[in-house]
């Protein structure tokens, strides 16, 4: 006993002595500001333990809690900021109230190799220029940096949804237009007004909470054919980019006249406009809703409810609509949902201006980007959370299955930090895993695995092989990028009550009597007409600008 | 004036001044007491007004308060709609937020003095403080869940809808939460929920203090239960409603942000929109934030007036005041 007493004891000793070898870092904890919502990981999750032995880092995570732009708006007033600061799709305001530095007083080719080589090739339109004449760099993109070929298994951004037992009822008919799509689910309704339960099916939905409100005003530039641009349409056909705001022009009024119709058909419950975000996502868990417009990262978590129930025939399809020729002029107009890949500028954890150890946090981004620490955050450990086999990277069923599930993640992955910090994407170019995916949701194996049955029967029907393929492949990318990442605080007014007056009378445009609906749509037009130009104008501005960084004139 | 009495009124005047020391110095106790509260005032009231330089800034973090450009009346100007800013979107928030103010303070002030009588009536001890218990109970829920039990009740399928139809009063469901003539009165209904129990307590401490002997003497004159409370309960609360009135007229620009803000949606914007909404989405939202706090002055300033009004109108009717 005595003698076992004593080797513990020694062994504990050299325990507490052994990092002591190591390379001498002092501890520190850096907070962390994140501008979506999110869960705090647990104490003992494995892979922070992970950075703590090997940087020395420990974080403290703040989420999201309300709205972003009040939330940073508060920050900035009281210069309280984390070390690390993701300011989400509002960073701009943050990088204009000088909270962040520049990263490019630490990123060179020699210094810091991997960021550097991660970032040159879109280096076009990642750095900018200051006042001065400096090269800036304020965020490294969270996502978007990708290698090799362009990935579209599923279509990931906005899109027309409909829930897939519609289209297997009306005997998988190719979906492409407007019409065909409010056909579908209006024939689908007349028949199957309940579901099993005796639940009524309720034919479209719309979001109209908050900022979430692209799904009430974004659709009609996908109907006219362009990916998202935010709230503007881009004529891409020339070097002159036509911009133009989309909402208050006659091409738009088709879109709202049509779903004014189908409200007084009963499609559109009126409920719809009163929802906030968690009734939405319960009401597309029910399985209840058939159609709507939506971006699937924005609904991913009833898509997963769903899964888990086993409603598959309740799941959505991604269908690229355009306007049908009636509605523009007897103009075929193409599809295209679908974009070019882009690196998410501005967007992902910068380094605020409070921080006391940047280049701390430089050089270990810098050591994260080796394959051994982007295989560890995104497949996990070898053998506890993948295996390998013959130089590829797989997962079981359950290990995949974890992947999925939010509580094991808050053990097991370390998404706060990973999330919004530099990370590759695509495939694996060299290596001895070259060839695999950096993510396992895109490698081929297991995408083709993780298919359910009734899955692999709806896409056989349709003779495809992955849902991207009900919608046309990515078009190039445009040189200024997507439009909806262009700063537009210079116009902040303007565009605050632009938004404003699409919440306040497109809803109503949508429920009132069709007799009115001509007078109302031109009283909305001449409101918001002032706003519109003021900030349609300033984004023909940002656009050439942004365009010119890449075509180099 | 002679010499002998302008020394006379000297030597007043130092004696008052020492008196006020002598009593000073004789209630050192009381006056050291209610130095952490003075402290608190000048800390977190008179302090942070320093604040109010940026109303007239175009305020940039950046450089501070003492380093922004000075606009002049610029952010007031805007707030009113003279300037960039769109015209008459402040004024509407006002017009929502004085109607449900207004709603909020005669519903939640009948409410309350009505249940308060109810109370003091009620001769079981034990009921009746189990109503108030249950009655102020709400009051410790945070707005959002009252929120959100309201969106359910109130829902297109909800209980009220269910309710009224059985009793045959409407064919269609009522879209309480997305007509925006409802929404004011919808946030009376639920600000009366929330704290009709808690606004009771000071009307019930208050009927207690009346002196039983009131009661009695009404009894022998031949006044009821309805005569006692017109004549004794309510005459014996109105120092106490008076006070409380002038302290929420100096509120009435404040209805609240909260329920506005979780209720609110795109139906009834018109509607829901207050003063403390528009500032967020210009002042916070938008960056101005000089026009958040131009928002805040002209607050301020109104609430002086109101409760400075309502004073005055107390004492000309010969009632206790506030100040």
């Amino acid at each position: 006993m005595r003698k076992l007493l004593c080797l513990l004891l020694a062994l504990t000793m050299l325990l507490a002595v052994a990092p002591a070898f190591g390379e001498e870092l002092e501890p520190v904890t850096l907070t962390v500001f994140r501008g979506d919502p999110g869960d705090q990981p647990t104490d003992d999750n494995k892979i922070y333990k992970l950075i703590e032995e090997k940087f020395g880092v420990t974080f403290k995570f703040e989420y999201l809690a309300g709205d972003l732009d009040e939330k940073l708006g508060l920050m900035i007033a009281g210069e309280d900021y984390p070390d690390l600061f993701d300011g989400g799709n509002s960073a701009d305001l943050i990088i204009t109230a000088g909270a962040l530095i520049n990263l490019m007083d630490y990123i060179n080719p020699e210094d810091t190799p991997r960021l550097w080589a991660h970032i040159e090739p879109q280096k076009a339109r990642l750095i900018e220029k200051n006042a001065a004449g400096e090269d800036v760099l304020y965020i490294i993109p969270n996502y978007g940096l990708t290698y090799g070929d362009q990935i579209v298994n599923a279509v990931n951004g906005p899109a027309f949804f409909i829930q897939k037992q519609v289209l297997a009822w009306a005997g998988y008919p190719e979906i492409h237009t407007l019409n065909e799509y409010f056909d579908v689910i209006e024939a689908f309704l007349a028949e199957n007004p309940e579901n099993a339960d005796g639940n009524p099916y309720t034919g479209f939905a719309i979001l109209c909470e908050d900022w979430r409100h692209f799904c009430l005003i974004n659709p009609v530039q996908h109907l006219m054919g362009r990916p998202n641009d935010g709230e503007v349409l881009i004529d891409v056909s020339t070097d002159e980019f036509h911009t133009e705001t989309f909402i208050d022009k006659p091409y738009a009024k088709a879109y709202y006249e049509k779903l004014n119709d189908e409200y007084h058909k009963g499609l559109i419950n009126q409920d719809t406009f009163v929802m906030n975000y968690d009734q939405y996502i319960a009401a597309l868990s029910s399985g209840t809703v058939l159609g709507m417009f939506d971006q699937t990262w924005d609904f991913n978590t009833a898509t997963y409810a769903l899964q888990d129930a086993g409603m598959y025939e309740n799941t959505y399809v991604a269908l690229g609509l355009v306007y049908d020729p009636e509605y523009v002029d007897g103009r075929e107009i193409e599809e295209h949902y679908v974009n070019g890949s882009l690196p998410n500028v501005r967007r992902g954890f910068g380094i605020s201006t409070k921080c006391e150890c940047p280049e701390r946090i430089i050089a270990m981004w810098e050591e994260m980007l080796s394959d051994e620490w982007q295989i560890i955050f995104n497949w996990g450990i070898e053998d506890e959370d993948y295996y390998v086999e013959n130089g590829r990277l797989l997962m079981t069923d359950q290990q995949y299955a974890n992947l999925n599930d939010a509580n094991w993640k808050l053990a097991n992955k370390a998404e706060g930090f990973f999330q919004s910090s530099p990370k590759k994407q695509g495939w694996i170019l060299d290596g001895e895993f070259a060839g695999n995916c950096w993510e396992p949701v895109n490698q081929p194996e297991i995408v083709l695995g993780l298919m359910n049955d009734y899955d692999k029967e709806f896409l056989g029907a349709y003779g495809y092989s992955k849902f991207a393929d009900f919608v046309n492949p990515p078009i190039e990318l445009a040189p200024y990028g997507e439009a909806w990442q262009i700063d537009y605080t210079p116009v902040e007014v303007a565009h605050t009550k632009f938004l404003q007056l699409q919440d306040s009378f497109l809803p109503q445009l949508i429920t009132c009597d069709p007799a009115e609906f001509d007078a109302l749509w031109d009283k909305f037009v001449s409101e918001i007409t002032p706003y519109a130009d003021e900030f349609g104008a300033y984004m023909q501005e940002a656009v050439l600008a942004e365009a010119a960084k890449v075509l180099g004139n | 004036m002679n010499a002998a009495a302008s020394n006379n009124q000297m030597q007043a005047i130092k004696v008052k001044h020492k008196g006020f020391l002598r009593t000073l110095c004789s209630q050192w106790q009381m006056a050291l007491m209610s130095v952490p509260v003075l402290l608190y005032v000048l800390l977190f009231n008179y302090f942070p007004l320093r604040g109010w330089i940026a109303a007239f800034e175009d305020y940039n973090p950046k450089l501070g308060f003492y380093g922004s450009n000075f606009v002049g009346l610029k952010n007031f100007k805007d707030l009113f709609g003279l300037g960039e800013l769109p015209p008459e979107e402040f004024l509407l928030s006002i017009r929502n937020t004085l109607a449900m103010s207004v709603i909020n303070l005669v519903f939640g002030t009948v409410s309350s003095i009505l249940l308060a009588v109810l109370l003091n009536e009620v001769r079981k001890t034990l009921f009746k403080r189990t109503v108030q218990t249950v009655t102020y109970l709400p009051h410790f829920l945070s707005m959002v869940i009252v929120v959100g039990m309201a969106q359910n009740i109130f829902a297109s399928g909800g209980p009220i809808n269910d309710l009224l139809a059985q009793l045959g009063l409407i064919k269609e469901p009522v879209f309480w939460l997305g007509e925006g003539r409802y929404f004011w009165w919808l946030v009376g209904v639920i600000n009366v929920w929330k704290e009709v129990g808690w606004n009771t307590i000071i009307y019930v401490s208050a009927m207690t203090s009346i002196d039983p002997c009131l009661y009695e003497a009404a009894a022998i004159d031949g006044a009821g239960r309805f005569g006692k409370i017109m004549h004794v309960t309510l005459p014996g609360i109105k120092s106490t409603f008076i006070i409380l009135l002038i302290m929420n007229i100096g509120h009435l620009l404040e209805a609240g942000f909260e329920i506005q803000y979780l209720l609110g949606n795109v139906k009834v914007m018109d509607y829901s929109r207050t003063i403390d909404i528009y500032v967020l989405d210009y002042g916070i939202s938008a960056q101005k934030y000089g026009l958040a706090i131009a928002a805040g002055m002209f607050k301020s300033v109104v609430a002086i007036f109101l409760l400075l009004s309502a004073n005055f109108v107390a004492r000309r009717l010969d009632e206790n005041t506030l100040i």
